[in-house]
């Protein structure tokens, strides 16, 4: 079995935010509108964070991807009482829609802040909804929701893979994230395997984990700035 | 002023049940008019969509889960005080017990109702039920809410038997008091009471056995309420003390429940004679040991955070002490502890009318407690890019409001129905007149009791 | 039930619960997504060109079924169609190589768009007011043809005005065409942001007009003036594929960047070392660093040839740009001017960028030439690691279309209301086509579009939305979008290779619109004298000007070749090239540095206003894009919003406050918007994201926020005319507190607070 994962190399991420709109065009993620934005209801399930460093003129700004870790150790799983948000075999810690009935314990117990709860139901003015991914279930009003490491091109590619006769590639799955990052910030693949481009970066000396002092060990690996 | 005799008691007591006056239609009206609102908020919120309470990123528990705390903490007054005065046998408990008792079973229900109104889709909140299903799908019993789930059912299961079986007595009563066909419910609900020594005796063994096993009940279910914050991995929740501090918080603000009640139906009811000041005076004391416990465990958790100096944990603690939260956290403290130390502590306070301010204060404070609990770390935690603030739209409002409004209606209907004070324990108790003790004799006090 | 047999059940029950909780339940659970034996779609991909910006990348459409709501013969009807789903940068495409970035991504809003015109309509209110009523094509078409007519009734073929996008591909090549066979004079392209300056500069420079290809990937050190390299400036997203190579493409090489400009842009945020020089001296900066290569003995100042020769006191050394000097003009410190100097010369290949504010001054040629300069003095000009020149495809002659017309080419229509006279003005033309652009919105107010506009008797929009320029249109042609019409694109830069672009459309048309260059055609066949252009539609053209190409594949045309893959790229024929060196015109004189000068006095307006094109509009013309407007902005998380950005220790000194709304005022007018307090910005300055303000365009963007071209003074930058966006000072009060219209996305500003007290 394989163990999805991420490396983010913050020296290549500058910020320029395509894989937030990538994710919202590859997972049916709806936009909530002004009004609802400025109460805090935005869903970007994969954010880029910004955050300043010293004063005018000594200023710097550090970029970083936030997305679901998919924790090894997920704190989100355990909490949940109906197993809507669950660890799958090979890693990924999916959340069951269809099984969720909205207490967002999970979103409280997540350290990284990177579940969203629908508050209203999803809706696409006509006809936005033909851009609509088939492979991806829409959510309805009072779920949590959140990167699904776009499972459906990992089970494509598996579906690809088994139908002719091999395993999955290294570089062969790309979420829609690393597929539309220009400066190929984030490398997506089996941590399970070593030779893979994502083993290789995590275990680079530049990597280290978000918040690891949680202990959700999470799989998603930041190679930090080198200056 | 006399004696109150036998059928005097039974006469004072049962009074309210037979006859009906217009204030009593008032009252229901008033309360039964925030609750229909509240009922609106809800249905509304569940037909627009959770959206229109205020909920938000990355603050997802707020108003509701406040009040779930509160109201379940509320329902530590009565079951368990009157559980450990029945066990001491302390004689003064006796005209208190009943209504100690029914606001924990109203507080339970009212607070179960919270996980419900706060589900992003409650029409399937029977997940929570471990019911054999067709896919063998379980509750995941892991999750703290589970717990909650049967921590929460056991407690009200055993508050309501504890406040049903002494209730079995005075059904007879009105039974044999009543006709019609009040006479004919009070026939069913008195189960066949015939006052004989044996049911008697079992109806004592059952109240003992009762008494001995609501105790860790009650402690445990706010135990595990607290578990609901201390087994997430979130600055300032992920915290050892939180069971204790859960635990003596319910009781705390339990007793000024209980307080506010007492004074409402002395003051309504007329029952200057059964409920006397030394009541407000040893539950005043109650009420100050666990200001002060409180107040220990506050500084407690306070300073071991600070001690400790996590950052994540500091900018949550910053944020309640001097920043966003501040206002509201010292207004806490000033009700939690301040008010009812200054009040309690001295005896010329510790009047009925200082016992109900204090009362107010701590109500309010506990209420600001558990919202301090929640909301602060929800919106600090962690990645400051993720931070946000929160304040209540008007469906919370309204919810809040409502629940307060359906406590008090739960409470005026029992009146109505039930015999507020125990009257076969009051009659088995020797009843002391005030004309003949003054109020909060030596023997009268807390010391008394031979703990 | 006795009570023994409920215990039983009881027990059981429990037990079984136990014992399931230590199992495996979500192996029970129906999990949302696919599992193997669930097939998912069956998707097709399809090349395209991404349309919203001059780079031309290259798409790879996924296309799937769905069932969409028609209207065919004016009834409603559920169709199967094959329908775009999702848009991703073609990876073997040698511009962007797989990326694209948030606008591309976005693009695909612009077909499902709620509000996009479905079909052929004719004004029925006054102009502007929205009002509208529908047209057949025919109709509509006979309209403009009879317009069209009567001019050449007239002999006043040259009051037909066109306004477009601009940019070098097919279509432009056909608009191109129509209008010089029709006698009009060529199309009048304007953009709020655009790069006339730095084409002009690299004319003279290297003979080259033409925005530069930048190999960041081999550079060691990037030396950026005011470029927004990474977020909207020339080709974006080959830009970050390259600058993510520069650094940590290479093993033990990590390539360090330096951004000069006076607020931090998304680009500039990414720099090792960040530099706010005052507006308008970025080239002194740029000749002070060459002053220190050149004093140092780095590299001899000849070696910027005909480069430096353009500045003036280049040969002596740049006597007048010694650090000090520097310094006094630009505020960096002269220890640092001769630090940088060395980097630059030494580590090599080193290059240097300009774009965006410092252009756009009065200026602004100056300072690019001073940047060539700086460039061709370390030698870097189409060497590995510096600047490039993609070769460019001639369109006209691999369409084998000599200067058409006989006579003198017409002077192009002018926007602005002073110029050279014998240029006409817009206002003058008797019948205007616009395509895409919507100058009503983007130029300054003082250039007074919307009364010019008011003189034109007739104008045809081509867009496919109601903005503001398009809402004063007589007749609206809608045209069809990018991904329902065959696409072409020559991109100018990106590629070291030269580059062609071409889609088939990659769905059916959703509604009753028409390919803009296919409705040209026809109407060249209809007028009374046809114009008799060699193709019947825009495919033929397309497949005309490939098939002048050599095929990249053996044994396949170039034109099925490219087809299938989306673009055509390679060395280009002998003929086929835009002249390699075209040859520049002289400088009269070599150029000095001069002050910029500003619009409004430095007194009571003491701030310098800097409009910038936001990451996620450009220039407004993508607010109608709803995941667009709720992206949050990378450097200020906003969404759905406009705001001015101040430093804070000015907005503390104005007693300004985070969310207040402030008013930005020029001497030509004014806007408000709620103030953001950002560090990365000049105390002496205010800047402002274009895009948001718009009046009519669509649902998601009229009536959000405010336009900073409101405020911005008519003042151009003389060397090219161009407008000089960077050149107005403002004062800005504080008008109230928030008012709600500021929606952030973060909370936090800074990852550790507590630091930074």
């Amino acid at each position: 079995m394989p163990r999805w994962g991420m490396a983010a190399d913050l020296d290549r991420c500058n910020g320029c935010g395509a894989c937030v709109v990538a994710c919202h065009a590859e997972n049916n993620i709806s936009t909530v509108g002004a009004g609802e934005a400025a109460r805090g209801r935005a869903k970007h399930w994969i954010r880029v964070e910004r955050y300043w460093e010293g004063d005018f003129p000594d200023v710097r700004v550090k970029f970083r991807p936030v997305l679901c870790q998919h924790c090894d150790n997920a704190p989100c799983e355990p909490v949940c009482p109906t197993y809507a948000s669950h660890h799958t075999e090979d890693g990924l810690n999916a959340q069951v829609y269809n099984r969720c009935i909205g207490t967002r314990y999970c979103a409280n117990a997540c350290p990284y802040n990177a579940r969203f709860f629908d508050f209203f139901n999803p809706s696409w003015d006509k006809p936005l909804h033909l851009q609509l991914n088939p492979d991806v279930s829409l959510r309805m009003v009072g779920v949590v929701e959140k990167c699904t490491f776009c499972v459906q091109r990992i089970n494509a590619a598996r579906v690809q893979a088994k139908a002719e006769g091999r395993g999955v590639r290294d570089g062969e799955i790309q979420p829609a994230c690393a597929q539309s990052c220009p400066s190929r910030a984030l490398v997506f693949g089996d941590l399970d395997d070593p030779e893979s481009e994502v083993s290789r970066l995590s275990r680079s000396p530049r990597g280290s984990k978000l918040l690891e002092d949680t202990g959700a060990r999470p799989k998603v690996t930041y190679l930090a700035r080198q200056a | 002023m006399t004696h109150p005799t036998g059928a005097r008691i039974n006469n004072d007591l049962i009074r309210p049940l037979l006859l009906t006056s217009w204030r009593f239609y008032l009252l229901v009206v008033f309360f039964g008019g925030f609750v229909v609102a509240g009922v609106i908020a809800w249905i509304s919120q569940m037909y627009y969509g959770f959206g229109i309470a205020g909920l938000k990123w990355p603050i997802y528990w707020a108003f509701y889960v406040t009040n779930f705390v509160f109201w379940i903490g509320i329902s530590h007054a009565g079951t368990l005080i009157s559980a450990i005065l029945r066990l001491v046998n302390a004689g003064w408990r006796r005209p208190v017990t009943r209504c100690a008792e029914v606001i924990t079973v109203f507080a339970l229900m009212i607070g179960a109702l919270f996980p419900l109104i706060h589900l992003g889709r409650p029409w399937l909140a029977f997940w929570l039920f471990p019911y054999p299903s067709e896919r063998l799908i379980w509750p995941n019993f892991r999750s703290p809410l589970v717990w909650d789930f049967f921590a929460i059912n056991t407690y009200l299961t055993g508050s309501t038997l504890f406040l049903l079986l002494p209730m079995i007595p005075d059904f007879a009563v009105v039974r044999d008091k009543s006709t019609g066909l009040r006479h004919r419910i009070y026939r069913v609900l008195a189960l066949g009471w015939r006052g004989t020594p044996k049911q008697w005796h079992r109806l004592e063994s059952a109240m003992q056995i009762m008494a001995i096993a609501i105790i860790p009940v009650a402690v445990s279910v706010h135990t595990v309420v607290s578990f609901d914050f201390s087994m997430a991995p979130i600055p300032m929740w992920n915290t050892t003390i939180f069971g204790p501090y859960f635990v003596a918080g319910a009781i705390f603000s339990g007793i000024a429940g209980l307080l506010i009640a007492m004074a409402v139906l002395r003051k309504f009811l007329h029952l200057e004679d059964y409920i006397h000041p030394v009541h407000f005076e040893n539950l005043g004391k109650l009420l100050l040991v666990m200001a002060l416990l409180w107040g220990y465990f506050v500084f407690n958790e306070r300073l071991v955070t600070y001690y400790g100096n996590g950052p994540a944990e500091m900018t949550v603690f910053w944020q309640t002490q001097r920043e966003s939260f501040a206002p509201l956290y010292w207004t806490m403290v000033t009700c939690n502890f301040v008010l009812p130390v200054v009040l309690m502590g001295i005896r010329r306070f510790r009047t009925i009318a200082g016992c109900v301010i204090a009362s107010f204060g701590v109500i309010l404070g506990m209420w600001l407690e558990r919202f301090l609990i929640i909301v602060p770390s929800l919106g600090h935690k962690y990645l400051p890019y993720s931070f946000g603030s929160y304040s209540p739209r008007p469906a919370e409002i309204v919810i809040t409001g409502a629940t307060f409004a359906a406590m008090a209606l739960l409470y005026v209907l029992f009146a109505k129905f039930v015999p507020i004070i125990s009257i076969w324990e009051l009659k088995a108790g020797e009843h002391p007149s005030p004309a003949l003790i003054p109020p909060a004799t030596a023997e009268h006090r807390l010391g008394e009791l031979h703990l | 039930m006795d009570r023994r047999s409920f215990i039983k059940l009881t027990a059981v029950t429990g037990a079984s619960a136990a014992l399931a909780s230590c199992g495996n339940p979500e192996n029970q659970l129906i999990r949302f997504v696919p599992d193997e034996d669930i097939v998912p779609g069956i998707a097709v991909w399809k090349p395209g060109v991404c349309p919203l910006c001059a780079a031309g990348c290259g798409l790879t459409v996924r296309v799937m079924d769905a069932d969409a709501e028609v209207v065919r013969n004016g009834q409603l009807g559920i169709v199967r169609i094959a329908a775009a789903k999702k848009l991703e940068g073609a990876p073997n495409h040698p511009v962007n190589r797989g990326g694209l970035c948030a606008r591309g991504q976005a693009a695909i809003q612009i077909t499902y768009h709620p509000d996009r015109i479905t079909q052929p309509l004719k004004r029925a209110g006054e102009r502007g007011d929205g009002r509208y009523e529908a047209i057949s094509w025919d109709d509509a078409l006979g309209e403009v043809v009879s317009r069209l007519d009567a001019l050449e009734a007239a002999g006043t073929q040259r009051a037909l005005a066109f306004l477009s996008r601009g940019g070098a591909g097919h279509r432009a090549a056909l608009i191109e065409q129509f209008l010089a066979r029709f006698g009009a004079p060529p199309p009048l392209v304007y953009e709020l942001f655009g790069d006339e300056v730095l084409r002009r500069a690299n004319a003279v420079s290297f003979g080259r007009e033409q925005l530069p290809t930048l190999d960041l990937a081999n550079a060691r050190f990037v030396l950026s003036f005011g470029a927004d390299f990474l977020g909207t400036w020339n080709s974006p997203v080959a830009q970050s594929v390259a600058y993510g190579a520069m650094r940590q493409g290479r093993p033990g090489i990590r390539g360090g960047f330096v951004q000069v400009e006076s607020r931090m842009s998304q680009t500039g945020a990414n720099a090792d070392e960040w530099i706010p020089a005052r507006p308008g001296t970025e080239g002194v900066l740029a000749l002070g660093l060459a002053h220190v290569i050149v004093a140092a003995g780095l590299r001899p100042a000849s070696a910027a040839s005909r480069a430096g020769a353009l500045i003036d006191g280049w040969s002596d050394g740049l006597q007048g740009y010694a650090p000090e000097q520097v310094e006094k003009i630009t505020g960096v410190a002269a220890a640092r001017v001769d630090r940088l100097g060395r980097q630059f010369a030494e580590m090599r290949p080193s290059v240097a960028i300009v774009a965006g504010p410092p252009l756009a001054h009065t200026n602004g040629f100056f300072t690019a030439v001073a940047v060539n300069a700086l460039n061709a003095l370390v030698g870097n000009i189409e060497q590995p690691g510096g600047v490039f020149f993609t070769p460019q495809l001639d369109l006209a002659a691999a369409l084998k279309m000599k200067t058409p017309v006989a006579g003198a080419p017409a002077p192009p229509f002018r926007l602005q209301p002073e110029g050279d006279e014998d240029d006409p003005h817009i206002g003058d033309a008797q019948v205007l086509f616009v395509d895409g652009a919507n100058p009503v919105f983007t130029a300054p107010r003082l250039w007074r579009i919307e009364q010019a506009l008011a003189k034109a008797p007739y104008i045809v929009s081509f867009g496919s939305f109601l903005d503001e320029t398009a809402v004063r249109a007589d007749l609206i042609l809608p045209d069809h979008s990018f991904l329902e019409a065959w696409s072409g694109a020559v991109p100018e830069s990106g590629a070291t290779v030269a580059v062609a672009s071409v889609a088939p459309p990659v769905m059916r048309p959703l509604y009753q619109t028409r390919a803009t260059p296919d409705v040209l055609l026809d109407i060249g066949r209809r007028l009374r004298r046809p114009l008799n252009l060699p193709w019947q539609t825009f495919e033929e053209m397309l497949a005309a000007a490939f098939a002048a190409l050599p095929s990249a594949t053996r044994d396949v045309d170039a034109w099925t070749d490219a087809q299938g893959k989306g673009m055509w790229s390679g060395t280009l024929p002998a003929g086929l090239g835009r002249a390699a060196s075209l040859p520049a015109p002289p400088a009269a004189r070599p150029l000095a540095y001069e002050a910029p000068s500003f619009d409004g006095d430095a007194g009571e307006y003491p701030f310098h206003f800097l409009p910038y094109p936001s990451t996620t509009f450009l220039d407004g013309s993508l607010a109608h894009l709803p995941w667009l407007q709720e992206m949050p902005d990378p450097l200020t998380s906003a969404m759905w919003s406009s705001w001015v950005e101040i430093n804070p220790a000015t907005a503390e000194r104005l007693g300004i406050g985070q969310g207040d709304v402030v008013e930005i005022a020029s001497a030509h007018g004014s806007v408000r918007a709620a103030a953001i307090l950002t560090p990365g910005i000049a105390p002496d300055m205010v800047a402002m994201p274009a895009g948001q303000g718009h009046r009519t365009f669509t649902r998601y963007a009229s009536g959000r926020g405010s336009n900073p071209v409101e405020v911005i003074a008519p003042v151009t930058e003389p060397a090219t005319g161009a407008l000089a966006w960077a050149a107005t000072r403002v004062r800005v009060t504080r008008v109230g507190p928030p008012d709600g219209s500021l929606i952030l996305f973060a909370g936090g500003m800074r990852e550790h607070p507590e630091e930074h007290r």
